[in-house]
């Protein structure tokens, strides 16, 4: 039973960690039908922002870890509207299908350069600002950076979906995920929801970023394996859902943990992608998604 | 004698002596970026290091040594891409380097086939002096500095079965090549010993839980983890013990002692055990001379991987004595003269006394490695 609690909570903090990521896709396919391939690299951004600022690596501490959050929080915002700025909005403009996908990528990858040359090929410890000692909840033992990725990760969703469902802003951005063109006629400048939505998901990324960071090592690799396995729980949660990427999160992470003890850790990885075959051939919008019908 | 004539004497001059300093190429490769770049650095660090020192002192058959330096990006594709390059681009006369064993095995078939010798001073893969034996593939051009891993395995066994008495041991070996190789020596090492581990798991590069790989060592009863994999996803382990609150000692190999594993692991890196030919302890007037030479030169306090700088640095000298013995920078009496080497050469990490011979092409025996240990921060000699 232990080590069955134990396999879980493992998973679960591992699955958060892929939640917040996958949500960050969301938040822009919703409203532009467009999705930030580099939302691993906002990530690492953010966690390398962090480091540098709470940790040593450039001549700091200059703040405390706490403290930093916020402007991380900025960085990640400004750097999501950059994406969007180069990366997608011309693409949106020109009712281009893919560009944006090739355009996110180049971004991605340049990002990455730009941070091995900053930061270094390396990786770095991230100091942890909670005690690393674990605690026990019945039997398994449980960090306190674990239980604060998970509680931060879903404050950070339910804070998004709160701002979406009562602010007026919020209505905007509710009403261009779901018909952008109706949307714009009744006055909405999709434009700016659209940009706005990319600042929020690359904000929420690079929060994660320096949340997972004290688990995780940083440096400029740590966002591409993350980014691509969150892609596939968006994937498998759908495109279009909050619930959706939870759920999917907790299900990648609970899978990978549980098959490399139960079955191998060779084979850990394979579940979770059996499922996203699966998803992809029965229910393509995704366990939770909307199924939309393109019409013609 | 007119102007033309002293023109065209001078010229010849100048191209004779040219010819005399030519310098010898030598290619040096290594991974200098990512997560094995402590190795690949102070590889190449240590091997600049003697090759300054020996053109300090004129040279090699009066000519000075060049060094041409690759990035192999601890990737097999690249390994092959800069080695072709090495050989047929800039002409080297012989070659060192070599981290990892993947790329290792992958490119220096080419080497060979160029009949051209090289130094493999990191990768230990045991495989890599026996891939070209004689006498099925002619003669072997593939040499080594570095305490391969049927020594390193069956010292991490002999620490872990003989003298701390465990009798329950897991493996947890990284998915590449270096990996896996080096778990299949470490279950061969501890079979002779009668000993079959309770648990052997893998993990893959950039992972970043180990708690399955971890609980099933855990429930299995293992009282020891040998480890074989690099610097970050060892500290992954190490910190994932302590994830769970449960501890047992680290023996694995040498890899234990990078910085990036110490660095990321912190104070869960204390302890841990490793084979070494080369602990940053100035014992002898040799290894005090080096230290402090890379000190100076490259202007640090812990060299990031002090194995890996000493066999670089032994490797550049046995280079420069067979080149000196062989007369010439010709590929098979290069090889010759290593396989003869009647220099006895006081290296770093031991006295090099015939190192190698026609069927042996391993430098490092055993009784050359020892064990070390983590200790606040720093690889020291284990009691």
């Amino acid at each position: 039973m232990d080590i069955f609690l134990q396999l879980a909570v493992s998973g679960i903090a591992l699955g958060m960690i892929y939640a917040v990521i996958a949500f960050g896709y969301q938040l822009t396919f919703a409203t532009s039908g467009t999705l930030n391939f580099g939302q691993g690299e906002a990530l690492m951004l953010g966690a390398l922002v962090g480091l540098s600022l709470a940790g040593n690596v450039l001549g700091g501490p200059y703040l405390n870890y706490w403290l930093m959050i916020p402007i991380v929080m900025v960085f990640g915002a400004l750097q999501g509207m950059v994406v969007e700025w180069i990366g997608v909005r011309p693409g949106i403009k020109t009712r281009s299908e893919f560009g944006w996908i090739m355009s996110t990528i180049a971004l991605a990858i340049i990002f990455k350069n730009t941070a091995e040359n900053i930061w270094g090929k390396d990786d770095l410890p991230f100091p942890s600002p909670l005690p690393e000692a674990p605690f026990q909840i019945l039997g398994a033992n449980v960090q306190p950076m674990q239980v604060a990725v998970v509680v931060g990760a879903l404050l950070m969703m339910l804070a998004v979906e709160l701002f979406n469902r009562k602010s007026i802003y919020g209505k905007a951005v509710v009403a261009t995920s779901n018909d952008r063109d109706a949307a714009g006629l009744v006055g909405i400048n999709t434009g700016r929801v659209i940009s706005f939505s990319y600042a929020l998901s690359s904000m929420t990324a690079a929060c994660a970023g320096v949340l997972v960071a004290p688990l995780t090592l940083t440096g400029p690799t740590m966002g591409s394996a993350l980014g691509l396995k969150a892609f596939a729980v968006a994937i498998i949660g759908g495109l279009t859902s909050g619930l959706g990427a939870i759920i999917g999160g907790l299900i990648l992470g609970v899978a990978e943990t549980f098959t490399g003890f139960y079955v191998s850790t060779g084979y850990k990885e394979v579940p979770g992608l059996l499922l996203l075959l699966l998803v992809l051939t029965l229910k393509p919008a995704g366990l939770f998604g909307k199924t939309a019908i393109k019409k013609v | 004698m007119n102007l033309k004539a002293i023109a065209i004497t001078l010229g010849i001059g100048a191209a004779l002596a040219a010819n005399a300093a030519e310098p010898i190429r030598i290619g040096l490769s290594g991974p200098f970026t990512g997560g094995s770049s402590p190795m690949g650095v102070s590889m190449r660090d240590g091997v600049k290091l003697a090759a300054a020192e020996i053109n300090a002192k004129g040279g090699v058959l009066g000519r000075p040594i060049q060094l041409i330096e690759r990035d192999d990006e601890a990737k097999n594709e690249r390994g092959i891409q800069i080695t072709q390059e090495l050989i047929n681009k800039e002409k080297v006369v012989a070659a060192m380097g070599f981290i990892n064993s993947g790329v290792s095995l992958a490119a220096q078939r080419f080497y060979q086939e160029a009949k051209i010798p090289v130094i493999n001073n990191v990768a230990t893969a045991s495989a890599i002096t026996r891939q070209f034996v004689p006498p099925e593939h002619g003669d072997n051009y593939v040499f080594r500095t570095s305490a391969n891993d049927t020594l390193q395995s069956a010292m991490i066994v002999e620490e872990a079965i003989v003298r701390r008495k465990f009798t329950k041991v897991a493996i947890l070996a990284d998915s590449t090549n270096y990996g896996q190789l080096g778990r299949e020596d470490l279950e061969k090492a501890l079979e002779k010993k009668g000993i079959k581990p309770v648990a052997e798991e893998k993990f893959n590069i950039k992972d970043v839980d180990m708690t399955p790989q971890l609980l099933k060592a855990k429930q299995a009863g293992a009282q020891v983890i040998l480890t074989y994999g690099i610097g970050p996803e060892l500290a992954q382990i190490a910190n994932g013990m302590e994830k769970l609150g449960w501890k047992v000692p680290m023996i694995g190999s040498w890899t234990l002692s990078m910085a990036n594993f110490i660095d990321n692991a912190g104070k869960n890196s204390e302890g841990a055990l490793m084979p070494q030919t080369f602990i940053q302890e100035g014992n002898t007037p040799r290894r005090k001379s080096f230290i402090e030479a890379y000190q100076k030169a490259y202007k640090v306090d812990r060299i990031p991987s002090p194995v890996s700088a000493a066999q670089g640095y032994d490797s550049m000298y046995l280079l420069a004595a067979a080149i000196k013995q062989a007369g010439t920078t010709d590929g098979p009496k290069v090889r010759e003269a290593l396989e003869n080497l009647k220099e006895k050469l006081d290296g770093v990490v031991k006295t090099y006394d015939r190192p190698y011979s026609h069927d042996d092409h391993e430098a490092i025996k055993l009784g050359d490695a020892v064990m070390g240990t983590v200790k606040t921060g720093h690889v020291v000699h284990a009691l």
